[in-house]
């Protein structure tokens, strides 16, 4: 079975992060480039369901990223995946989701897949959009918040997530499945994964390459950004040391009043 | 870009909030473009739903209670979309920044090959554009987006905009099955964890409990009757739920959910970065902590210092007496 696992590299959101007024651009200067944290999730449930189903199943990882961006994906293999498919190409740059599900379903269709898992959601950019357009341009259905996943044969068996509870499904494979951070403990690398990462494939590719017959990046982009802004900062509120529960409630209660909120 | 379609959410027939606060937006937004206003609803209870969301001012009203759309997932309810927004024309379709909405919204855009705005805050009309708003990377930056084609898709944030009620014409149009289409993905149960609660993200205030919360019991009890008091619900830190005190629908913060009440408080939480990206956009954030020197007293409106176990059953108990006087 093939397993391909989509990653995407973001910045690390622990960091500090501002805009430089006069171009309107993210100072990426000083910010660490991490594995957006909701895909280890993916590649731990990639990597379970081969341990599980063992035979000749392979786990690939596919991203479009820089070529700089090597190393970091090199950690997913670390983890154990099997390979990986980096879509690197100057035109690439700008992408929107259109243009990322779109050149990421025509290299995972050119190499092949039964099972394609997505994190549900990026750090940077939050739209939990990706897997769903990913689904539709592989022409797959798609389980999205899958929190429970099992595979028997070409029968998928999953538990998704919905806002007030969860639902049991099933389906047949070729399937794309983004999953939560419900579903399991990312493993980390140990020395020896780390050791035989150095030795894994990470192809690089052009868009060309991986088959993509429309623009992306820029040129491709359904969307444009108008305008971007660093939003008012939080100042420091009052801070109140209560003397005891009543103190604490009585305050809290005279500021919600004043804020007109009870 | 002309015409406004807002996809209703609902639950067993009744809309959810965020269903009405769209179509408020949406008619503005329809007013401003000199196109009209439509909804579509889908599945079981659609027709229930869709009378009441004839209080507010649709032209048109697109309803289907084909079974197929509850019996399988998502993929019936984007033919049934896709059909309605290609028979209306070019227009911008609005959904819910919801589990269904971004998994229909994310589809969608993609069939209609056009630009989607997601977790969108705001929407604002600029030279003619159509311009989303919304904050990202962990709400370090707020960007406007507008779409280059005929269509777009966005999602848009409960809590974003004020529902006022309005009616408008509010015809019904029943929509025709989609030909030819089978579909794989069968729901065999579904099962009601927290029926009847509202979500963290549409809730207009939020209680949530962090590490110092210290076990599962206080989420069941002084955080749920605070909660209850002021009509919201409990939401949680990540320590929290990796803890396994409740679960992860709850979460707010980073790998949780971004929301935007009108009141957070924030109860046993020390506030790191990565709670702080998913919560920073509430109107009023009171902190209750055993610690002073927690960071996050540098961006909440207020930060009572003692004991939470005393304090929360304390002002559940005021606010309660209050209401009572006031009722």
């Amino acid at each position: 079975m093939k397993i391909l696992v989509t990653v995407k590299l973001v910045p690390d959101t622990t960091a500090d992060k501002r805009i430089d007024p006069a171009t309107k651009q993210l100072v990426r200067s000083g910010v660490e480039t991490v594995l957006n944290p909701f895909d280890e999730y993916a590649i731990e449930a990639g990597l379970q369901l081969k341990e599980k189903i063992g035979g000749d199943t392979t786990v690939t990882i596919v991203t479009m990223a820089p070529e700089s961006g090597k190393e970091i994906v090199r950690k997913a293999l670390a983890m154990g995946a099997d390979d990986a498919i980096m879509i690197s190409d100057p035109k690439a740059e700008g992408s929107d989701v259109w243009g990322t599900a779109y050149a990421l379903a025509q290299a995972i269709k050119k190499n092949g897949f039964d099972l394609v898992l997505c994190g549900t959601q990026s750090t940077d950019s939050i739209t939990g959009e990706l897997p769903g357009a990913l689904a539709e341009f592989l022409g797959v259905p798609g389980i999205t918040h899958a929190r429970k996943l099992e595979v028997e044969g070409t029968t998928v068996r999953a538990e998704r997530e919905t806002d007030n509870g969860y639902a049991k499904v099933t389906a047949d494979l070729p399937l794309l499945v983004s999953v939560t951070k419900s579903m399991n403990t990312p493993r980390y690398p140990a020395l020896k994964g780390i050791m035989g990462a150095k030795k894994k494939t990470i192809a690089i590719a052009s868009l060309a390459d991986s088959g993509v017959d429309k623009p992306v990046g820029h040129e491709g982009a359904r969307t444009e950004l108008i305008d971007l802004v660093s939003p008012p900062t939080r100042g420091k509120g009052e801070v109140f040391q209560a003397a005891d529960a009543v103190a604490g409630a009585t305050k809290i209660i005279e500021f919600l009043r004043e804020r007109k909120l009870v | 870009m002309r015409d406004v379609i807002v996809y209703i959410e609902h639950v067993g027939g009744q809309p959810r909030r965020v269903s009405f606060e769209m179509s408020t937006k949406a008619k503005e937004l329809a007013t401003a473009l000199g196109g009209k206003l439509h909804a579509v609803v889908l599945g079981t209870g659609a027709s229930a739903a869709a009378d009441a969301m004839k209080a507010y001012p649709f032209d048109l009203i697109h309803v289907s209670e084909d079974a197929e759309i509850d019996a399988f997932a998502v993929d019936p309810s984007v033919d049934y979309l896709e059909a309605a927004a290609k028979a209306v024309g070019p227009a911008l379709v609005m959904v819910p920044y919801t589990m269904i909405g971004r998994d229909l919204g994310s589809r969608l855009a993609a069939r209609l090959d056009c630009g989607q705005n997601a977790d969108v805050t705001d929407i604002v009309i600029k030279d003619g554009k159509v311009g989303c708003v919304s904050p990202k990377l962990g709400g370090t930056i707020v960007t406007t987006c507008a779409f280059k084609g005929d269509y777009g898709v966005v999602a848009i944030r409960p809590n974003s905009f004020k529902a006022v009620p309005s009616a408008g014409a509010g015809e019904i149009a029943q929509l025709a099955k989609p030909a030819g289409k089978t579909y794989r993905v069968k729901i065999e149960e579904v099962v009601l964890e927290a029926a009847g609660e509202l979500a963290v993200e549409e809730a207009s205030t939020v209680v949530s409990g962090g590490r110092g919360v210290g076990g599962p019991e206080p989420f069941k009890t002084i955080l749920k009757d605070l909660a209850d008091s002021l009509g919201g619900s409990v939401g949680a830190s990540r320590a929290a739920v990796d803890a396994g005190w409740i679960g992860h629908g709850h979460q707010v913060g980073q790998t949780g959910k971004s929301i935007s009440p009108n009141l957070y408080f924030a109860v046993g939480i020390s506030g790191a970065i990565q709670h702080k990206v998913g919560m920073r956009t509430s109107a009023t954030i009171i902190a209750i902590n055993k610690d002073g020197t927690v960071p996050i007293g540098e961006f909440a409106d207020l930060l009572i210092v003692g004991d939470l176990f005393e304090i929360v059953p304390e002002l559940t108990k005021q606010i309660r007496a209050s209401a009572a006087v006031h009722a």
